[in-house]
């Protein structure tokens, strides 16, 4: 059986104005995808809609990790932001390859990647999701401070 | 004694004898009542008080009596062995119960009611009685503490006052003993309320399963049709007996010639995965009625868990086929996919191994999640010997002995080297048995369903034996 710890840790750094990269440590299965989504919720709603999550230390990603995933994306879009993933486990990898939600979510191979990748793209992945919402740059708040 | 020598020598503080108030009678018997007092067995404290009676006053005989509608019952009595309980005479503790304060006749015969007292007249010869009634805090008399000899005498105020006060020490006595009383019996209650408690818990669990028991049955995939010119097979398997699978699938006719068929999957588990199934395959299958064109049915199906109160949270991957059948005992199937692992189609290739082709339609997404999803099919024929092959990732994610998952390649391995005839049924049994070798078996829900044509130069009776065979499934529900 596969030995799964049931604490998931989230750190949440600005490395630069309008980005939010959460580095996630630990597994996520259906114990704590619902911290990772409420947390995810969080960085968004404290004003911070361009979130990437860094899942370099994620050991185990399942099919309630993709459901978390994917709640995380809608509330981004709604918010005028985006979500976008580094470091993607293999097996979460099929999973978003075969569902094709990798279609709109940016994979990043490294979170200095999502740091590196221009700004400008917004509301969307690098592929641009015509139908998500036109890209602002203004937050619930009014406007982006890098904190 | 006559009436004159009683009004000669006046008992101290006597009033003129009464006759209870109906009234207050009854509420005085509901007090009697209320302590519960009436024939329970000899207790040691009122024992006391009446021995303690009997010794401050130096009298043979010192009573505690509570006094019934038609009896006056002893509850202690000190130098009267055997006496239980006696009448309501008037005279003695019958006249003591009608005053507030205490009754003192020191000699009986200067008494007139007294005298004629049947502990007075009779072989008792009681000549002195002095008694305090037991008062409750809401003026009703119970009884009485008595004292008694058979020589008068008289006595002082304070004797009055204390055996007013020993009155007062059996009424806390019964206080104390009410509410222990009241103590043990809101205790039974308690238990018996946790007890009735209990037993509907236990009622409600079996009504419960009884009825999830039902429930599961009408989520459970149903029995497979008989298609002609096609055998089917399928195998379905829940994780646990307790929990209805997101693992779904059916097959069914959509006109006189024309069958559909589909298999999915429903991220996530338990009850709320299982109104997603059911919401998928009634949607699937009506869908279909209405334009059986696969990708139009899966947009369909997008668009209904869009709408559904837990949209956005509920998806499913599934993989939707139209059969049409061909002259030839063929058919054309055309397959859409909505983020399903691929179906595998097999045939007999020329070195006796196993052809198989993964048939995965490019750009499918996940259904139920982005209102934007892009569906995608792929056609093929299904010739004669051929199979189709359907499957969730119970089957693809089971750990093999080297702790690996099996995987896509592995599972066209096992495909690719099957010797076993490529019928819809031996494929199902075989995977089942692979399934089986796995060290923990299937840790996840599976559902398998293979199609396959008969053939008819391998098979000269196919054309009339379709088949439809249904496998495991009935194990882990069939108890129920």
């Amino acid at each position: 059986m596969t030995d799964v710890t049931h604490t998931l840790h989230l750190t949440v750094q600005h490395p630069r104005p309008g980005l939010a990269v959460a580095t996630i440590v630990g597994d996520v299965d259906v114990q704590t995808a619902p911290t990772l989504r409420s947390r995810a919720l969080e960085i968004i709603q404290q004003g911070h809609p361009r979130l990437a999550l860094d899942l370099a230390q994620v050991g185990f990603c399942d099919s309630s990790g993709l459901s978390a995933i994917i709640g995380i994306w809608h509330v981004a879009q709604e918010a005028g932001g985006s979500l976008s993933l580094a470091a993607v486990p293999d097996r979460l990898m099929r999973m978003l390859s075969m569902t094709g939600v990798d279609s709109l979510l940016p994979v990043h191979a490294t979170a200095a990647d999502v740091i590196d990748s221009p700004p400008a793209s917004g509301g969307s992945s690098p592929r641009s999701c015509t139908h998500g919402g036109t890209p602002r740059c203004t937050g619930p708040r009014g406007t982006w401070s890098g904190s | 004694m006559t009436q004159q020598a009683s009004a000669a020598h006046p008992a101290p503080g006597r009033r003129p004898e009464m006759v209870p108030d109906p009234r207050a009678e009854a509420a005085r018997i509901a007090a009697v009542r209320r302590y519960d007092i009436l024939d329970t067995p000899p207790d040691g404290a009122f024992d006391r008080v009446a021995a303690m009676a009997a010794r401050l006053f130096d009298v043979p005989v010192a009573t505690v009596t509570i006094v019934d509608t038609d009896r006056i019952w002893f509850k202690a009595a000190h130098g009267l062995e055997g006496v239980k309980e006696i009448g309501r005479d008037p005279g003695l503790c019958g006249s003591a119960i009608l005053r507030d304060d205490a009754l003192v006749i020191p000699d009986t015969l200067h008494d007139p009611v007294a005298a004629n007292n049947p502990l007075v007249a009779g072989e008792m010869g009681v000549r002195f009685y002095a008694a305090a009634p037991i008062i409750t805090p809401d003026g009703h008399r119970l009884g009485t503490v008595n004292v008694l000899d058979t020589k008068p005498r008289s006595i002082t105020e304070d004797d009055t006052a204390t055996l007013a006060d020993l009155a007062a020490i059996v009424l806390d006595e019964m206080e104390l003993r009410l509410s222990a009383l009241r103590a043990l019996r809101n205790e039974q209650e308690r238990r018996e309320v946790e007890r009735a408690a209990r037993e509907q818990v236990e009622k409600d669990k079996a009504a419960i399963a009884a009825f999830a028991s039902t429930l599961q049955r009408t989520l459970l995939p149903p029995a497979l049709p008989v298609v002609p010119g096609l055998e089917l097979a399928c195998h379905y398997h829940t994780a646990s007996v307790h929990d209805v699978g997101g693992d779904f699938y059916d097959v069914f006719p959509v006109d006189g010639s024309r069958w559909a068929f589909f298999l999915g999957d429903v991220c996530g588990k338990g009850p709320e995965a299982a109104t997603v199934t059911a919401l998928a395959r009634h949607t699937l299958r009506v869908a279909a009625q209405i334009d059986p064109d696969p990708v139009t049915v899966l947009r369909t199906l997008n668009t209904v868990l869009l709408t559904d109160v837990t949209a956005g949270s509920r998806f499913c991957t599934a993989l939707f086929g139209l059969l049409a059948p061909q002259e030839d005992g063929g058919f054309t199937v055309t397959v859409a996919t909505g983020g399903h692992p691929p179906a595998y189609h097999v045939r007999p290739d020329d070195s006796g191994a196993v052809w198989v082709k993964a048939v995965r339609p490019k750009g499918g997404m996940l259904i139920g999640a982005f209102p934007q999803a892009s569906f995608a099919h792929a056609t093929f024929l299904l010739a004669p010997g051929e199979g189709l092959f359907l499957y969730t990732d119970g089957l693809t994610e089971a750990r093999t002995t080297q702790g690996a998952m099996l995987g896509e390649d592995g599972l066209t391995g096992f495909l690719h080297q099957r010797t076993g005839p490529l019928t819809a049924t031996a494929l199902v049994e075989d995977a089942v048995t692979l399934l089986a070798s796995m060290p923990d078996g299937a840790g996840d829900d599976v559902a398998l369903l293979a199609l396959s044509v008969s053939d008819p130069e391998t098979a000269p009776d196919a054309g009339v034996a379709a088949t439809a065979h249904t496998t495991a499934a009935p194990e882990h529900f069939g108890q129920e």
